[in-house]
């Protein structure tokens, strides 16, 4: 990479405290990172590290005990519930690990809503760019489907086009391929993955699954609300083996 | 596991479900017994004055009041059945895993009966004592003002009436509501929280031939009656009958009449994100939401008939008595404004118990959503659009459901002036719609559909955007 990589999204010193004084449970303790532009970092660690955590703060999903957070210029710690609410909207786009859609509406409602809610339709750059996102994610004939006639792969095709739709500065997805079988998951990243090559999408992922985690162009890894490590792309097994240790020490 | 040791359990588990279910029918209780206890203490009172054919007095009241409490009773039955429906949707998940474990569907179908046994006996048994103390409340402002009235009897064997009417119904509504538990497969154990489809409407062919027949045989009682009204009054009493027929037949197929009018109602809400996914909710459970409706669609029927009636028959007597002294004008269309407020008030108790079902439903069906609701949270509805997209689909019903009682109820009350009065009127005769009532129609409707939606937007706006990650 020639140019210096621009901060997209950053945190700065966060924690997260849960439970009452006495009985503390600690899920970030002053973790200061940034996700670089144009990137697709994941973010693995053991179970309880705190990686869903770091995540819903990051996006503006829940409220940090301490620290700070930003989503492109705009601090988001300290914004009210609706700006908040509307920079998720424009800025964000989200891919869960399930139920990721809305029942009622049809693979092309789910896709718009998030124009829908900002009460407009898609202009026509917008509508052929969407249009595009159909075609590359195979749903062009299944866009007047409804979820629950859809397989777990197709649901999460549908959420990832919903995430690209308003090219936000950033698209979080936490564990995007726990629900699917490996053939699947492998479809699934390579998606996201073209999305950050082809389209220079901001993306931060969430994984348990080194194989997901080795898409990735940069690998951050929390221990005990910490992060620990900070690496490149790499393969599956190494990334594997960083992980075990990392488990063994905890 | 008997089925007994399942429902003490789940009533001591989560005894805040049933708390609407005892309201409803503490509230069809209470309203039967307040009823009939103070047509007692009126017969008794006539009794001792000089009002001739006290025993007729008595004896009419009593009727009247047993009308009302079927109707009140009747539109609890339909709240508690969807209650009871509603909840059991909730539970899919343990029953399914009951399934697994080897409980037999009739078992549990067996143990959510229980639940509505007891809690139809304890609302009732609730009701009926509040019922009292209203009549003996009555009682007291009575004889402060002048009236002799009797203190009302603490054992009155009338009392009964409604002790025994709302407690079986309860328990009915259960047995027919936990029907639900029949649908689940031991399978729905193992899928997780995903997107549930829709509900289908199963056919019912019985039901709904015997409905469609209802209706059309009514239809045709209430033309018949509307003729013979052309030379005679007593054609009332079979438009009477018709109307009562067809309008059996008509709630019998509210579950197939009230869908597509809320499909046509949530298309009118307008195109925004929050009224187009309101409007939808409605049509994922289309028995639940015209369960949850057609309460208000009973009672603004009833209302509307008399209004409609009273006010056409009152346009006819005074295009005829145009010779008649005004004063006895002015008195017969006193005593017909007086009788219809009455009576318009004793219905409006059933759409207040309606009113509950309303909002019980919205607000199970938003516990049930609470990821999909936190998933909306996430991908940028605000708390204000939350709560128009409860309101859209609160709005929906109030509006379909008066609609559908405004017009069923014009056609009622007309056909019913006309087979009345039929013979005195010279010209035609059109339906007096009076424009007080077309106001109020239109204020309740509103009242309705903010108020339901009240308790389910808090606990909606309530729901984080975590929650929808949150896999349970
Ligand atoms: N709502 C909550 N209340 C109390 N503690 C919580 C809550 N949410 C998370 N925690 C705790 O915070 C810590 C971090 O949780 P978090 O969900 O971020 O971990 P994670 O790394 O995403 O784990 P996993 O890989 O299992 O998803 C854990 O110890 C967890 O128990
Ligand atoms: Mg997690």
């Amino acid at each position: 990479m020639s140019q210096p990589l621009r901060a997209i999204a950053r945190v700065e010193q966060l924690s997260k405290h849960y439970g009452s004084e006495q009985a503390r449970v600690t899920a970030l303790d002053a973790v200061t990172l940034s996700f670089a532009a144009g990137q697709f970092t994941a973010v693995m660690g053991p179970s309880g590290s705190g990686k869903s955590t770091l995540m819903h703060i990051a996006a503006g999903l829940d409220s940090a005990s301490s620290g700070r957070a930003w989503i492109g210029s705009t601090e988001i710690t300290g914004l009210g519930d609706d700006e908040l609410t509307v920079l998720r909207r424009r800025e964000v786009g989200f891919v869960f690990q399930s139920f990721n859609l809305v029942p009622t509406l049809d693979v092309r409602g789910n896709i718009l809503l998030p124009f829908d809610l900002d009460g407009r339709t898609p202009t026509a750059a917008e509508t052929a760019w969407i249009d595009e996102l159909i075609a590359r994610l195979g749903l062009r004939d299944r866009t007047a489907h409804r979820p629950h006639e859809l397989s777990g792969g197709q649901k999460q095709r549908v959420a990832i086009a919903r995430a690209l739709a308003t090219r936000p500065t950033l698209v979080f997805a936490d564990e995007p391929t726990g629900a699917l079988d490996s053939a699947t998951s492998r479809d699934v990243l390579r998606l996201l993955q073209d999305a950050s090559r082809d389209f220079g999408q901001s993306i931060a992922m969430v994984t348990h699954d080194p194989v997901a985690a080795a898409h990735a162009d940069r690998v951050l890894f929390l221990a005990d609300g910490r992060l620990v490590r900070d690496s490149g792309p790499a393969s599956a097994a190494e990334l594997s083996g960083i992980v075990l240790g990392l488990e063994d020490a905890s | 596991m008997s089925s007994r040791t399942l429902a003490r359990s789940e009533l001591a588990r989560r005894p805040g479900q049933h708390l609407p279910s005892l309201l409803v029918t503490a509230l069809g209780a209470a309203f039967g017994a307040a009823l009939l206890a103070v047509s007692s203490m009126i017969g008794d009172y006539a009794a001792t004055t000089a009002i001739g054919g006290s025993a007729g007095v008595e004896r009419m009241l009593t009727v009247l009041s047993i009308l009302f409490l079927g109707i009140a009773v009747f539109v609890a039955g339909v709240v508690t059945t969807n209650t009871f429906s509603t909840i059991i949707a909730g539970r899919v998940h343990e029953i399914a895993l009951a399934r697994v474990l080897g409980a037999s569907a009739r078992d549990l179908r067996r143990s959510v009966a229980t639940e509505g046994a007891v809690v139809g006996l304890l609302g009732s048994v609730l009701g009926v004592g509040v019922g009292w103390a209203v009549a003996a409340l009555v009682g007291v402002i009575g004889r402060a003002s002048g009236v002799a009235l009797p203190v009302p009897e603490v054992l009155d064997p009338v009392l009964a009436v409604p002790l025994v009417a709302s407690a079986l119904t309860t328990w009915l509504a259960s047995w027919l509501g936990g029907a639900r538990v029949l649908t689940v497969t031991p399978m729905q154990a193992l899928g997780s929280a995903e997107e549930a489809p829709y509900d289908r409407l199963s056919r019912r062919p019985v039901r709904t031939g015997l409905a469609v027949l209802a209706v059309a045989a009514g239809a045709v009682g209430l033309g018949a009656g509307v003729m013979m009204g052309q030379s005679s009054s007593s054609g009332v009493l079979v438009a009477f009958l018709g109307g009562v027929l067809s309008f059996i037949g008509v709630i019998g197929l509210s579950r197939l009449i009230i869908p597509p009018v809320l499909r046509v109602i949530g298309t009118l809400l307008g195109r925004g994100a929050p009224a187009r996914l309101g409007a939808a909710n409605a049509m994922r459970h289309p028995e639940r939401s015209a369960r949850s409706t057609v309460g208000i669609v009973i009672g603004v029927t009833l209302i509307t008939t008399f209004v409609v009636a009273a006010s056409t028959a009152r346009t006819v007597l005074f295009a005829t008595t145009a010779g008649a002294p005004e004063e006895y004008v002015e008195e017969a269309s006193r005593i017909i404004d007086n009788v219809t407020l009455v009576f318009a008030g004793l219905i409006g108790f059933a759409v207040v118990i309606a009113l509950v079902g309303l909002v019980n439903t919205l607000t199970l069906g938003v516990m049930q959503r609470r990821r999909e609701i936190g998933l909306l949270r996430a991908v940028g509805f605000t708390r204000g659009q939350v709560r128009r997209m409860i309101t859209a689909e609160s709005a929906q019903g109030a509006i379909a459901a008066t609609a559908i009682g405004v017009l069923l109820g014009v056609v009622y009350g007309w056909s019913g002036a006309l087979a009345l009065l039929g013979s005195v009127s010279s010209g035609a005769v059109w339906p007096t719609v009076p424009l007080a009532f077309v106001a109020a129609v239109v204020v309740v409707t509103a009242a309705v559909a903010l108020l339901a939606a009240l308790i389910p937007s808090r606990r909606a706006t309530r729901v984080t955007p975590v929650a929808a990650l949150a896999v349970d």
